[in-house]
């Protein structure tokens, strides 16, 4: 135990005096937590016959993280994940802009120039 | 059309896949630099920064990193975090699984450390609307987008601190790219309700659970609600598609029809000249009967 403790304080110190080192330990961590998600699922699906039901679940996936993703980008806050409704209101009317803009022209390019162009003028004006 | 012939006459399908990819690259270049400054600021240099654009390869990850660094968390609540926050890429592989189950291992492999939200959002889009897209067009897809992604983070980890941006404008620019590929989503009613369904729990589930995961429980239910809804309308409606769940949402002319569509409309043109040729072999029969009593 006693040896355990002074082999972390070690490697604390070590890492300390070594920010280069501790920096590729932290991204080797990040590779890591970024690889395993990524990797295995599509792996154990792609090497075997998918059931009809799993394709049919899927099929909702997108539109449900995608608006998941953006309530949390215009709602949540950063910092402990509390609910904001008007937290930052230039964007919420910016992604009304988006949604009218992608509506109509379908295209992907206009709307993301037309969403940062109106969230930079909404947030000098608000 | 002409400008395009003037730019890959001879229609090269690297070019034309970087034109397809070129909104979501450029795209990119604002919010590497911004992300690249950040990392800086947490003391990467641009060579760490490089590597961790690569190996990492999610915007939001990226921030979430800088900011932790800068804080001083230690290496597991490092590790914790970002592995909730990339769990969302592994329903993002299972929904694209079926696309390239014919690949070989090492195309998969090379296929899922490449992908994220954005490059995935093209590619599903592609998939799901162009019949002629390949795998291999989708991977290329996703290292055009992480070469933009990597050098535009190490230009932002050079330029360090001599520049200051104001990040929630950039950040937008992911926001209004998931808000076009929603629209582009929604079909049906039911798309519809499914994406307010998730809304409402993403806030819920994100308070609840004060993390990421949030995201990654509200998705999983929601987009099982949508399966459980079309199901049980499939099973019960006697013509499915004119169910109000199912029926389309009023689109704008220049709409893009899905191969899903296609097959629809193929299949009931297929039927109504079968029923037509049926009904005139009936005609033809009952023409013929009253001849025969002659």
């Amino acid at each position: 135990m006693d040896l355990l403790s002074n082999l972390q304080l070690m490697i604390s110190d070590t890492f300390a005096s070594n920010k280069i080192l501790y920096h590729v330990v932290v991204i080797i961590f990040a590779a890591f937590a970024a690889f395993i998600p990524r990797y295995f699922p599509i792996r154990f699906l792609s090497s075997r016959k998918i059931p009809e039901w799993f394709n049919e679940w899927m099929k909702y996936v997108p539109v449900s993280l995608f608006t998941a993703l953006v309530v949390k980008n215009i709602f949540i806050t950063t910092k402990g994940y509390h609910f904001v409704p008007f937290g930052h209101p230039d964007q919420i009317v910016a992604a009304l802009i988006v949604m009218v803009i992608a509506y109509f022209t379908r295209s992907m390019a206009i709307s993301v120039v037309g969403g940062l162009v109106s969230v930079w003028l909404l947030s000098m004006v608000i | 059309m002409s400008a395009k012939a003037q730019i890959n006459p001879e229609k090269a399908r690297w070019l034309e896949v970087l034109g397809i990819s070129m909104p979501l690259c450029l795209s990119y270049i604002p919010i590497g630099v911004a992300c690249g400054i950040l990392l800086h600021a947490a003391g990467f240099n641009f060579i760490m920064t490089l590597i961790v654009s690569i190996v990492v390869f999610s915007g939001g990850a990226q921030f979430i990193l800088a900011s932790l660094l800068t804080i001083n968390a230690p290496l597991s609540s490092i590790f914790m975090t970002l592995f909730f926050l990339e769990l969302r890429y592994a329903l993002l592989g299972s929904s694209l699984s079926k696309y390239i189950k014919n690949e070989s291992q090492h195309f998969i492999w090379l296929f899922a450390v490449s992908m994220n939200d954005e490059n995935y959002a093209v590619n599903y889009l592609k998939f799901a609307t162009d019949k002629k897209w390949h795998p291999k067009d989708g991977l290329l897809v996703e290292h055009y987008s992480l070469l933009f992604w990597s050098v535009s983070n190490m230009v932002g980890g050079l330029i360090g601190s001599a520049v200051s941006i104001n990040l929630e404008v950039v950040d937008f620019a992911l926001t209004a790219l998931f808000i076009y590929m929603i629209v582009m989503q929604l079909r049906s009613h039911l798309a519809l309700l499914i994406c307010l369904l998730s809304a409402v729990l993403a806030v819920i589930f994100m308070v609840l659970t004060g993390s990421i995961i949030g995201v990654v429980i509200a998705t999983l239910i929601a987009s099982f609600v949508g399966f459980l809804i079309e199901n049980t309308v499939r099973e019960h409606a006697k013509v499915p598609k004119n169910n109000w769940f199912l029926a389309k949402l009023f689109r704008p002319r220049a709409t893009r029809i899905t191969i899903e569509d296609q097959k629809a409309e193929e299949k009931e043109e297929q039927e109504e000249q079968e029923e037509q040729a049926s009904k005139a072999e009936e005609a033809a029969a009952s023409h013929d009967e009253p001849r025969q009593h002659n």
